[in-house]
């Protein structure tokens, strides 16, 4: 049976560290979101310096999603949103796990060994969005609170966002170690012999 | 009569916005008979929301995926074909036309790839591969726009009179390093012979073929059949968080080659984006999946 939660975000530590991997998390409250290898290129150069970032990470779920965000009179409208493959940040983020305290990463696809790690340190969890999911996804937004680095393309800025129910994301990493992505592919190295076999088997009955 | 610039501006930009807009009829009923399967509870609420996304984007007409990828087709011409006008040009003004007036707004991903630079143009786009249908008085498109999620992943790798077990290690070893990452459950396209560029277009087109289409090749038909079962025991499944679904289809197209023989295996994500026209001397066009 999947367990279920509806939670307000950011996440409280000992909400964070509730969540199993498996889990389904639909979200509410407010979260940052970005798709950019420049914006992060931007997060680390701003902790290497001590300069200040656009706006404050301490805490906060920072979800690789790109959204499409323009400005509306005086205000920024952001139009839709989709997960990304958050492997490609995979050497960025022990580093922003660590310095921001991050409550909750995501996105699409997991991240690596390292990253989870400093997850496990922290107290976060990686949420696995519905890749494909931007017409749903994006019915979830209430809110832009605020749209920095806007020099940048649309998915790249850092964009903090008010949701309602967004979801459902699957828990892929928890605050625990557990990783089903490392899992998995352990498990299919372990079977691939035995699949192998299968494979040759059925080959020798179809194949003269 | 002939194919003029303006309707092939008009269809290649049709077909590109549709591919965003909606998933193949043939891709929905795949979701829909593997979500019966399905024997994890995660996987089966997965292949759900799957259906659900894809139903609410083509009933709003939204978009499937925020990633547009970049524009593709394939494009065969009957050799009865009379055309009027540039038809290449036609292509690129067609996608100019359509980031230019497509709402919501497209997100930037042409990527230039020596100096990472994103736009809505770049060199050689929209990709265009050519082939030649003998008599025909049509010329067939399909778009099949690509982004990074699953094109990612796709590989080719050169043998030397490979027996068929060896190959389909090759497909098998291909999937591991794919693993969670290409938006399971995929279509797999495999291209095996022929030469090294020719093997990544006969992967690419195999991807294109419908699901539940039996290939006319008895030992393809047997090996797409084998391999499908050995890549769902892998235990990905949706969205690369566990489960039996973690492709839909292997689909194998192989040419005759030398002693060596290219294996390509490339990957379409679970929305599989795939429209397709023909275009007649006469002006009229009939749309397909």
């Amino acid at each position: 049976m999947v367990t279920t939660h509806h939670l307000q975000f950011p996440l409280t530590r000992n909400l964070a560290r509730s969540l199993r991997a498996g889990d389904s998390v639909y979200l509410n409250g407010v979260i940052v979101v970005t798709a950019g290898l420049p914006t992060h290129q931007r997060i680390l150069e701003c902790l290497d310096s001590g300069k200040a970032l656009p706006i404050n990470l301490k805490g906060a779920a920072m979800l690789h999603i790109g959204s499409y965000s323009r400005e509306y009179g005086s205000k920024f409208e952001v139009l839709y949103m989709n997960p990304t493959t958050s492997t490609r940040f995979n050497s960025y983020m022990p580093r922003f796990i660590r310095a921001f305290e991050l409550c909750a990463v995501g996105g699409k696809g997991g991240l690596d060994a390292e990253c989870a790690r400093a997850m496990t340190e922290v107290g976060c969890v990686y949420l696995s969005f519905l890749g494909g999911g931007c017409t749903l996804l994006s019915q979830a937004i209430r809110q832009v609170v605020s749209v920095s680095w806007n020099d940048l393309i649309p998915q790249y800025r850092l964009v903090k966002l008010s949701v309602e129910e967004l979801g459902p994301a699957t828990v892929g990493i928890d605050a625990h170690g557990n990783n089903v992505y490392e899992d998995l592919q352990r498990q299919a190295r372990r079977k691939l012999p035995e699949i192998m076999d299968a494979l040759n088997k059925a080959r020798g009955k179809t194949v003269g | 009569m002939a194919i003029t610039y303006d309707i092939v501006k008009s269809v290649t930009a049709q077909l590109y916005e549709e591919s965003l807009r909606k998933i193949p009829g043939d891709t929905k009923r795949a979701l829909r008979s593997f979500a019966q399967r399905e024997s994890s509870e995660v996987a089966q609420n997965t292949l759900r929301i799957m259906l659900q996304s894809a139903e609410a984007a083509e009933r709003t007409s939204h978009f499937v995926c925020s990633d547009a990828g970049v524009p593709v087709y394939s494009i065969k011409i009957g050799t009865r074909v009379r055309f009027e006008g540039d038809i290449r040009r036609a292509i690129v003004d067609g996608f100019d036309h359509l980031v230019k007036t497509i709402n919501p707004p497209l997100l930037a991903h042409v990527t230039n790839p020596l100096t990472l630079q994103r736009g809505y143009k770049g060199k050689d786009m929209p990709i265009v591969t050519y082939d030649l249908i003998d008599g025909a008085d049509y010329m067939e498109i399909t778009c099949s726009p690509k982004a990074l999620g699953s094109g990612r992943w796709a590989a080719l790798e050169i043998f030397s009179f490979p027996t068929l077990d060896v190959i389909e290690k090759y497909v098998l070893e291909v999937v591991l390093r794919a693993g969670s990452q290409p938006c399971p459950p995929v279509v797999i396209g495999v291209g095996i012979g022929g030469t090294f560029d020719y093997a990544a277009m006969m992967a690419k087109e195999a991807t294109l073929r419908r699901i539940g289409e039996i290939n006319p090749e008895p030992i393809l038909a047997d090996m797409e059949a084998r391999l499908l079962k050995a890549v769902n025991q892998t235990g990905f499944g949706p969205m690369g968080t566990g489960g039996d679904t973690t492709s839909m289809a292997v689909h194998i197209n192989y040419a005759a080659g030398h002693g060596f023989t290219p294996v390509a295996v490339c990957f379409n994500c679970w929305i599989n984006r795939r429209t397709r026209a023909r275009i007649f001397n006469s002006g009229e066009v009939v749309r397909f999946e």
